[in-house]
């Protein structure tokens, strides 16, 4: 199976629609994430936020709520909605791969977040479709050079 | 499964440290968090979805980005799963994804039937997300080297590795450290290797 990979066009399309829905629903801040916790991109002010963790978070959390939704025999749970003091937090599911995170100052109505979300969707799992369907001729990981192999990590010497 | 943007060039990928409960698998993240060289000073924050007794509640969560990798900025994702037998749904959860598995077996005689319950635990976990262990890369770390009560490795060997294809092994005192960076050193080296052959693969069919 071929990794899936994301090139400079859809890079440039995931980051207009995220910019999109952050600006419209008036929110602090989005990421698309991977539902096994990679973050994909983000945009919006993440400067007291870590946007790395938030990532493999949101995801198991989201996982979490599926596994909830299979206990008492519900289809789906599309999002998962947090609300809090300061912020307040949307996970919406985008297709079998990906999440969109949305991050929100409590006064900004979760509505206008959820339906901003909403039309976000389509767009953004049309443009994985087409990334997951590009010609496999783009996978490249020539430009990878693994010198010193032995040691990926090192350890940093003991005082 | 590995994520590659190629307009940044970066590659990321998704471990994740399996085992017994207590076998050590957070020590493992605790020292590499504690001990690894990052570029910078830039470290990674250690997330411990932890029981108020410090047991692992959901997972564990290290961001780490490798040193020597030119060409692409490569960072893993180290997890350690839930060890206690009655957390088996949030296990499944935590291996959607996996690259790579380190398997932190308890050396510990006593220890050796639940070593051998979680493997197979492992093995039945991965089949719910249609996938079998010999299509991932993965290492046994014999943890607990130092105790005086621990199995002789060919013994662990028999029990854990006997397998058609077997797998690189490792003893380890994890709390002290040791045999931590090597099992780290050698998942990393197995994934990477089956990426770029994978890569080369379809080259070659193009």
């Amino acid at each position: 199976m071929a990794l899936p990979q994301l090139i400079a066009e859809d890079m440039r399309e995931l980051d207009r629609v995220l910019g999109d829905l952050v600006s419209r629903s008036e929110a602090s801040a989005g990421l698309i994430i991977d539902k096994a916790g990679f973050l994909i991109t983000q945009t919006g002010d993440f400067g007291q936020f870590d946007s790395t963790t938030l990532a493999a978070l949101a995801a198991g959390t989201y996982a979490a709520t599926q596994g909830m939704a299979s206990v008492i025999s519900e289809p789906n749970f599309t999002c998962v909605y947090q609300q809090g003091e300061n912020f307040s937090l949307l996970v919406r599911n985008v297709d079998a791969e990906s999440l969109v995170v949305v991050v929100f100052q409590a006064h900004v109505s979760v509505g206008a977040v959820k339906y901003f979300a909403n039309s976000a969707v389509p767009q953004l799992s049309r443009q994985f479709e087409i990334a997951l369907k590009r010609s496999p001729d783009t996978l490249d990981l020539a430009m990878m050079n693994m010198e010193n192999s032995d040691e990926f990590f090192r350890k940093v010497a003991s005082a | 499964m590995a994520i590659i943007n190629q307009s940044t060039k970066e590659l990321q990928v998704k471990i994740v440290y399996y085992g017994p409960a207590l076998g050590g698998k957070t020590t493992n993240l605790v020292q590499v968090h504690e001990h690894v060289q990052t570029q910078e000073g830039q470290k990674g924050k250690l997330v411990s979805l932890a029981t108020s007794s410090d047991r692992t509640l959901f997972f564990d969560f290290l961001p780490i980005e490798a040193m020597a990798i030119k060409g692409f900025k490569t960072k893993f994702q180290l997890y350690t799963v839930p060890g206690q037998v009655i957390y088996n749904t949030t296990r499944q959860l935590v291996l959607r994804g996996v690259d790579g598995i380190v398997f932190v077996a308890d050396s510990q005689y006593d220890k050796m039937e639940e070593n051998v319950k979680s493997f197979q635990n492992l093995e039945e976990n991965l089949k719910t997300l249609d996938l079998e262990l010999e299509q991932i890369p993965y290492v046994l770390q014999y943890n607990k080297r130092d105790l005086p009560n621990a199995a002789p490795v060919e013994y662990m060997e028999f029990l854990l590795n006997n397998r058609d294809v077997q797998v690189p092994a490792f003893g380890a005192t994890a709390h002290k450290c040791q045999g931590v960076f090597e099992t780290l050193n050698m998942i990393t080296r197995m994934l990477l290797h089956k990426f770029i052959n994978e890569s080369n693969r379809v080259k070659q069919l193009v």
